[in-house]
């Protein structure tokens, strides 16, 4: 039996908002295997972002412990969590957040960038990337001239590019037309079927029903909602 | 390593897509280094200006006299043909030049009337104790007797024959209202070694004035020959020596034979004779002229500050405005030490490119103001390492803030617009 991709004991996200202490994630026990598409579901404010960050190691749990590929990434200092981010993390966000200023191509290399990989390195595989989302022609076109869509395949294609064992996608049809939803959630289909870990964060019950394993959050409180057994 | 050179990269990028912050950045550093080249050009050209003025007083003369203020009731020392020989054995052996001089106040007149000056009655051997050439004519020499010549210091001439240049004064006369008033022939005019005139006097009023050389070393005498003054009374013995050894030598023999008088030295307590090593006055002159060059630093340091906050406030401002670009950047991949390094070298490169600019900017500047205020400006090839140096400290601490501000950014809080 192999371990677990993801495994959180007793994780929780408090933060402070003014006088207020708000609990944003009560203490939670998960693990997610390797290869596993989880769609979270929620409504608004019910703590969906919040784990999504504390997974993509942008935001540090308040308490419990959070192994990820084995590695407690709780206690690591920010180098090492930047390095846990670029190397084994993607991120797919509702608002896209691509740097507006830079081509598609550049914002696709911009995880290589941070990875120490050489220029002509870096741009080969980002043609790759965006070849692989259908966006080879829009390769020199800032966000600003890209449709929502098309902006979205350019983010699909930045977490692609360095071959990330999560996916970690907040919304990922949120802002999107329903062609253009389709054609993202095929595209993270397609990377499930590669053997990426997708955790899918979405308060839509037709894109919940993408993942092989579903999880509801509200009031910060997770639980699960309905298993398939792998490979069915 | 290379993730950090390509931060940096990435810094230059960005200051090339937002051209105008850049710019208004690198304008605020011009400036401050402009001021900077301007005023330590102009602070350090004065400064060799005064340094070759008073290199031309005389390093290694000594000069012997009697005090210029006696204490109430104190009869006056003889100095005279006694104290002459005195010297002259003192300093035997030292291969020292020994220059008697003679004066006494005279009110003087040319083209215009003047006030009263210095009649000095000097031997041909005077301009070994200075360090000054002629502008026009000739010195005294030993046919020249009694009244028969006189030689002007540039000043005097200024004064006796405005608007007259030198050359021309030559062959003009002087009236010197005496007990038997002569009409004596210029036959010289000594340059000035006063560049500053109004500093010098500035000095000469507070410190210097009570030390006997300081009148004579105004430069606004009239030299007449040995003997055309006929006192039997000296005013000042000086003697020259020809290195700083043999300078300390009799310096030490002559403060044996009468007391040190000092540079700053109170009148009622100087003894009827004293002993002046003018190169203690020398360095004295120079040491006030650091005061000037001690305030242009505290301009310059002063402008480069404001300046340093003008552009850390920009550059604050424009981190909040780029919060989620920071944001994505950490989320994919970037350390803290990224952001810092990225910053920085906004910082940097703005700086630097501001400071390459103010150096044409400064030197023109200098130029400028040289020519309105009549000051001196002096650029020399250190300034520019200096200014791009001034420009990266300025540069770093002027991004210092900004960068911590940019790397403690919570990229989380940003993206769940927690932060905006």
């Amino acid at each position: 039996m192999t371990a677990p991709l993801l495994k959180l004991s007793r994780v929780a996200r408090t933060y402070r908002n003014g006088d207020v202490l708000v609990e944003a994630l009560k203490p939670v026990d998960l693990e997610v295997d390797a290869g596993t598409c989880v769609a979270v579901t929620g409504p608004s404010g019910s703590g969906k972002s919040t784990l999504l960050h504390v997974l993509g190691c942008l935001d540090r749990a308040t308490s419990g412990t959070y192994l990820l590929d084995g590695r407690d990434v709780t206690t690591l200092a920010d180098r090492d969590l930047a390095a846990v981010r670029n190397r084994l993390i993607g991120f797919v966000f509702q608002r896209f957040h691509l740097l507006r200023d830079e081509t598609a191509e550049r914002n696709v290399e911009l995880p290589l960038l941070y990875a120490g990989v050489r220029r002509a390195e870096r741009r080969r595989r980002a043609a790759a990337a965006l070849e692989a989302v259908g966006l080879s022609s829009r390769a020199a076109h800032v966000p600003g001239r890209l449709s929502g869509g098309e902006q979205q395949r350019v983010a699909i294609a930045r977490a692609l590019v360095k071959e990330p064992r999560l996916l970690l996608a907040d919304e990922p049809t949120g802002n999107l037309d329903s062609a253009s939803g389709d054609a993202v959630l095929a595209m993270l289909d397609a990377l499930h079927a590669r053997g990426v870990t997708v955790v899918l964060i979405t308060h839509d019950p037709e894109v919940a029903a993408h993942g092989s394993r579903q999880l509801t959050i509200r009031n910060g409180v997770v639980a699960e909602v309905h298993a398939t057994a792998p490979g069915a | 390593m290379s993730s950090l050179l390509a931060a940096f990269v990435e810094g230059v990028r960005h200051l090339r897509r937002h051209p105008l912050r850049a710019a208004l950045a690198a304008l605020t550093c011009a400036v401050a280094i402009a001021v900077t080249v301007n005023v330590v050009s102009l602070s350090y050209g004065m400064d060799e200006d005064i340094r070759r003025d008073i290199a031309r007083f005389g390093r290694l003369t000594i000069d012997v006299g009697r005090a210029p203020v006696v204490r109430p009731g104190a009869p006056r020392a003889s100095f005279g043909e006694a104290e002459l020989a005195t010297v002259r054995a003192t300093v035997a052996g030292l291969d020292a030049t020994v220059v008697p001089l003679r004066s006494e106040r005279v009110t003087a007149s040319g083209d215009a009337e003047v006030r009263q000056m210095v009649l000095a009655a000097v031997g041909v051997g005077f301009p070994r104790t200075l360090a000054i050439s002629l502008k026009a004519g000739r010195f005294l020499r030993p046919e020249d007797r009694g009244l028969a010549a006189c030689v002007l210091d540039e000043s005097s001439a200024k004064s006796l024959f405005p608007g007259v240049a030198p050359a021309a004064v030559v062959g003009r006369t002087v009236r010197l209202a005496r007990a038997a008033p002569a009409d004596v022939p210029v036959v010289g005019v000594l340059e000035d070694p006063m560049t500053y005139r109004a500093l010098f006097e500035a000095f000469d009023e507070g410190r210097g004035a009570r030390t006997l050389i300081s009148a004579l070393l105004s430069f606004r005498n009239v030299y007449v020959p040995e003997d055309a003054i006929a006192s039997a009374e000296l005013t000042t013995v000086s003697v020259v020596l020809p290195d700083e050894a043999r300078l300390a030598t009799a310096y030490d023999r002559l403060v044996k034979v009468w007391p040190a008088g000092g540079v700053d030295a109170d009148p009622a307590t100087l003894a009827p004779i004293n002993v002046f090593a003018r190169k203690a006055w020398m360095d004295a002159f120079g040491g006030a002229t650091q005061t000037g060059a001690f305030l242009g630093n505290i301009v310059w340091i002063l402008v480069c500050l404001v300046a340093c906050v003008m552009i850390s406030t920009l550059n604050l401002v424009a981190i909040r405005e780029r919060y989620d670009e920071l944001a994505i950047r950490r989320c994919e991949g970037a350390r803290r030490r990224d952001v810092v390094a990225q910053v920085a070298a906004e910082g940097l490169v703005t700086s630097v490119v501001g400071g390459l600019a103010g150096l044409p900017l400064g030197v023109l500047g200098a130029d400028v103001l040289a020519r309105i205020v009549m000051f001196p400006f002096r650029f020399d090839a250190r300034f520019a390492g200096v200014a791009v140096l001034v420009s990266v400290v300025l540069g770093l601490l002027s991004s210092a803030i900004p960068a911590r501000r940019a790397a403690a950014l919570d990229p989380a809080a940003v993206l769940s617009r927690r932060l905006s």
